[in-house]
């Protein structure tokens, strides 16, 4: 029987599968494309690398260090194969998988990391008025068609939202020659990573209009994207009379967000967290099935590769001990997100596990300097300050947890400073 | 020279085709579209209504009584999707109460069976997100959901095996009646000719009858319908058809299960001078989102993964407007089809050919009318035996290329060849549900596009999303300029 | 006169303020640099593809070894848009040589080793 089956050959399932493997573990890694690496092959960009190799790289070059040591560690993996079920049997996993080689097989292991990444927003998703033309396009299948496949999915482009993806493109789409008219955002502050803001739209002056979304698509008699309409939204992100612009596009590619896809969990009955749009795990990344474990953008979306890198490290690390593991009795309580917070994970803190605890959230508000707690029993347990969050980034924190009662749930909160 | 040439390719026009290709009779339909069914029939609430609200005597309540049992067969015949989840018309006081009880009296006369009125405690327990205003509920057991678009397709699929031709990409644009045969002119240019003309173009009809009329005695007005889809692993939140009372302009916003465990939310009712061309606005679905919630609590509306909007031909008549012409002997007009045109199409059919035109007194039989199609089984619907068997015969059922409907290599290949077949991102999906799921395509769509070139034998370049000049790509990069 | 850069060196986009001589704000060395060129000559990585003659993988990612003189920019990409790679060449192998007249050359993200045609 296999110890750790990894599912997802992307940053996460690379560090997940080599750290387990180090640990002379016997690893499987399964991937459902034809190559490894997964979404940093089409991430052509720099930017990645910096806190794991303190050097910086392109998603390219930084997915070839892992798949090096990937090869040079022989972990067994299989390519252009897609699991397509996952249970749970007493103490073994069963895992349903399917390839053009060797369709439908079945294999056992004691333990699974999910690290299938996460999958774009689509314009359904936010319900986006008007026609459904040929040329809306996800910024990722977009940056695929033209990194990967190398097509142009068009000439004249409008962008809407101001994620990294989306900032990407607009250089991307420039340099190859398209025009980019514009980035609209609908909060009042740029979603994406300042360096981005000034690399991808000051560079090549493309505006960014804040506070501003689509409401109309309109199509031509063929059905292909001739014009699109922003306006200015208030408060609550309706939009306001008499703010209309028009662009005439043909290309409108969408950057509103990445959702965590765990659709491999459906048959598992998995405790779900509505704010992550994730499974609820504990501190081990174990969620409610014991022996399961997911990290990576498949248990929360990241802004930084290199964090992927490092939970997943972690998420291989904690398969390893629980292989091994033999107190079960847990003792248990929650880790909630407080006033500020959009979301925490882990969600919950077993203080049967050896390993550390380091709490990821977002802020719901974008504040120039806050104070950061941790609450048990109305007591303040850790604190930390912390400068420029906006909800775009991921922040950390991470202390003893020696230091808690284990009987109380502690709640996590932002404050802001002046 | 054509027996029949049927204008229009949707849920009517297909349904008409098979009813004719049971004699012998040469059969044409003309599509304006590039796929079949692909206006009013493509986008609709898919319910198989019980006719409790229309007046009974009509048309309408008549045929709608009478589609209703048909579709148990033609389930049968023609392998397509039913759920019977049934429906409960609500009511929230005492004069909707008064108005539920007069829509009872309705179901009865025009025949609903199994019908009854349920208080909301009853009502409660079969459906546990029942908004705690209602006070009454007018419970229709016979009430079904289907795949509109698979039931024209499957009917227009079977009439072909039968010997009807189909062309699509033909829009009529001029009419002639010469003596006694019918010259049809076809984008323009090309002229057919037939004895008989079925006018079956939906939205289109008056127009298809001012080429030819000087005075057509119906006129079409679009009214649109807006809807928001909820993802198929959220929607077990509502187990009927939910309506509110009905009004002068419809049925009311409805919660609906689809027949893939989507639920379906909408639509509003708006008129719209562009009848060929509905399209969402912020304010309609805002509207179908604050009046859905009066129906059902708990709806996750942060599960939705789509919106849309379709057209219903509403006409100046109150009743479907089924009639030969009154100006041109041997045309024959379906107009005005709007609800419940779903739920009567296959009586529709059959009242235009063996009521109206009789053509089982000009036509024999057609002895080898096989009245069975066979639908495509999605592979991961099978057991793990068949699927097994499937792919030892061919190793493309491993390869799964829709990961969230689960759709694999060979499903795509049979829907770019089959006896319909396509060769559009958009077609494909129609066909498979490659693309229908949560990431709407994301992921897929590369490797459908990829398929569809190989097979045929095309560049990616040539591949469209939808329309033949809707292409995906409008270039290759680095593309050196001489 | 004050003026405010975000860094862009790394993804941690510093707000460096320079006030004269005063540079304030970044927390690396390289944020100086970096503001002191963006003030007289700014520069920037190139990434992009380049096509090739394998059917796996119709464009390969490249990037240049160092920064570019940002002028340069487009003119860089329709000299890269000419290069056609039919050898399975290795990640960081060079592509272009002295890109633009400059000591900046372009090198491969991705290795071909292996590829079939």
């Amino acid at each position: 029987m296999i110890d750790i089956v990894v599912i997802g050959a992307g940053a996460g399932g690379l560090a997940a599968a080599i750290t387990a493997k180090e640990k002379n573990k016997k690893v499987l890694l399964i991937e459902r494309e034809s190559t490894l690496g997964g979404i940093l092959n089409q991430c052509i960009h720099n930017g990645f690398g910096l806190e794991v190799f303190k050097e910086e790289y392109t998603g390219p070059e930084y997915a070839h260090r892992y798949i090096e040591k990937l090869i040079s560690l022989k972990i067994d993996y299989l390519l252009d194969t897609t699991v397509t079920k996952l249970e749970k049997l007493s103490e073994k996993f069963i895992i349903t998988m399917t390839s053009e080689e060797e369709g439908i097989k079945k294999i056992e292991a004691k333990s699974v990391i999910l690290t299938s990444g996460c999958y774009e927003r689509t314009r359904g998703h936010i319900s986006m008025p008007g026609d459904r033309p040929k040329g809306v396009f996800n910024a990722g299948s977009a940056q695929r068609y033209l990194n990967i496949n190398g097509y142009m999915v068009g000439k004249k482009v409008f962008i809407l939202g101001s994620g990294d993806i989306g900032l990407i493109m607009a250089r991307r789409m420039t340099l190859e020659g398209a025009e980019v008219l514009g980035v609209a955002e609908i909060m009042s502050y740029s979603n994406g990573l300042n360096r981005n803001i000034v690399q991808c739209l000051i560079d090549f002056d493309i505006p960014l209009f804040l506070s501003h979304t689509v409401t109309n698509v309109i199509a031509d008699e063929n059905n292909n994207l001739k014009e699109i309409i922003i306006q200015e939204v208030d408060n609550n992100f309706n939009p306001m009379i008499n703010t209309e612009k028009h662009f005439f596009v043909d290309t409108l590619l969408l950057s509103i967000g990445l959702i965590p896809d765990i659709t491999l969990l459906d048959e598992l009955s998995v405790k779900v967290d509505p704010k992550t749009k994730s499974v609820e795990v504990n501190q081990a990344y174990e969620t409610s099935v014991r022996g399961l474990f997911v990290s990576g953008n498949s248990l929360q979306v990241h802004d930084l590769v290199d964090n992927v890198t490092k939970e997943s490290e972690r998420a291989g690390l904690c398969a390893v001990e629980y292989l091994n593991k033999e107190n079960n009795e847990a003792e248990e309580i929650r880790i909630l997100a407080g006033s500020n917070i959009g979301y925490v994970t882990p969600q919950r803190l077993d203080f049967s596990w050896n390993s550390s605890l380091i709490i990821s959230f977002r802020t719901n508000k974008k504040m120039e300097k806050a104070i950061c707690k941790v609450i048990q029993d109305d007591k303040v347990v850790y604190k930390k300050r912390l400068m420029f969050l906006v909800p775009a980034e991921m922040e950390t924190i991470s202390f003893d947890y020696q230091i808690l009662n284990r009987t109380s749930d502690i709640k996590v909160v932002l404050e802001e400073l002046s | 020279m054509f027996d029949y040439i049927i204008i229009g390719a949707g849920i009517i026009g297909s349904m008409v085709a098979r009813e004719l290709s049971k004699y012998e009779c040469k059969v044409l339909v003309v599509e304006k579209e590039n796929d079949v069914a692909n206006v009013q029939t493509l986008a609709n609430s898919a319910i198989i209504h019980a006719a409790y609200n229309p007046e009974p005597g009509s048309l309408k309540a008549i045929l709608n009584i009478k589609g209703n049992y048909m579709y148990d067969q033609l389930e049968k015949e023609l392998d397509i999707p039913i759920l019977r989840c049934g429906a409960y018309v609500v009511a929230y006081n005492e004069i909707e109460e008064n108005e539920l009880d007069r829509l009872a009296d309705i179901a009865a006369q025009n025949g609903v069976p199994e019908f009854s009125v349920l208080s909301y405690s009853e009502a409660f327990k079969k459906e546990p997100n029942l908004s705690s205003n209602v006070t009454k509920v007018l419970s229709l057991p016979t009430t079904k959901v289907t795949y509109p678009w698979e039931v024209a397709f499957a009917a227009m699929e079977n009439a072909i095996k039968n010997g009807v031709n189909l062309k699509l990409n033909y829009q009529v644009t001029g009419i002639k009646k010469t003596n006694d045969y019918f010259e049809v002119e076809i984008n323009n240019q090309d002229i057919i000719n037939s004895k008989y003309l079925i006018n079956a173009a939906g939205v289109s009809s008056d127009d298809i009858a001012k080429l030819i009329e000087k005075q057509p005695k119906f006129l079409i007005k679009g009214r649109k319908g807006e809807y928001f889809v909820i993802d198929r692993r959220y929607g077990d939140f509502v187990n009927h058809v939910i309506y509110p009372l009905p009004t002068e302009a419809g049925k009311g916003v409805l919660v609906t299960p689809q027949v893939h465990g989507e639920v379906l939310l909408g639509p509003n009712s708006i008129w719209v001078d562009d009848k060929n061309h509905p399209t969402t606005t912020f304010e309609g679905l805002k509207y179908v989102k604050d009046h859905s919630k009066t129906l059902i609590n708990n709806i996750p509306y942060d599960r939705i993964i789509r919106s849309f909007a379709g057209v219903r031909a509403s006409s100046n008549h109150e009743d479907f407007y089924i009639k030969e012409s009154e100006e041109v002997k041997g045309l024959y007009h379906l107009g005005g089809i709007e609800s419940p045109g779903l739920s009567a199409a296959p009586a529709i059919a059959e009242y235009l050919v063996n009521e109206i035109m009789q053509v089982n007194n000009k036509y024999e039989l057609n002895k080898s009318y096989n009245p069975i199609r066979k639908k495509p089984i999605p592979y991961y619907d099978l057991d793990e035996n068949k699927q097994k068997e499937l792919y030892a015969a061919n190793n493309l059922y491993g390869r799964i290329i829709c990961k969230c409907e689960r759709i694999t290599e060979k499903e795509i290949i049979d829907a770019i060849h089959g006896t319909l077949g396509s060769s559009t991102i958009k077609g494909i999906k129609k066909r498979t549900r490659a693309g229908a799921g949560l990431c709407q395509g994301g992921y897929c769509e590369e490797k459908v596009m990829k398929i569809i070139a190989r097979e045929l034998n095309v560049s990616p370049l040539e591949v469209a999303y939808d329309k033949k000049e809707s292409k995906l790509f409008t270039s290759e990069t680095k593309v050196v300029k001489k | 006169m004050k003026k405010e850069f975000i860094c862009i060196v790394c993804p941690r986009g510093c707000r460096v303020v320079v006030d004269g001589d005063d540079i304030s704000g970044n927390q690396c060395k390289r944020g100086i640099d970096y503001v002191k060129a963006e003030m007289t000559a700014p520069k920037r990585v190139l990434t992009t593809t380049v096509k090739t003659i394998f059917s796996e993988w119709p464009r390969v990612s490249v990037k240049t070894d160092k920064p570019l003189p940002k002028e340069l920019l487009f003119k860089a990409m329709s000299d890269i848009n000419k290069v056609i790679i039919d050898k399975p060449l290795d990640i960081g192998e060079v592509v272009i040589y002295n890109l633009c007249n400059t000591d900046v050359n372009l090198i491969l993200t991705k290795s071909l080793k292996g590829v079939q045609k």
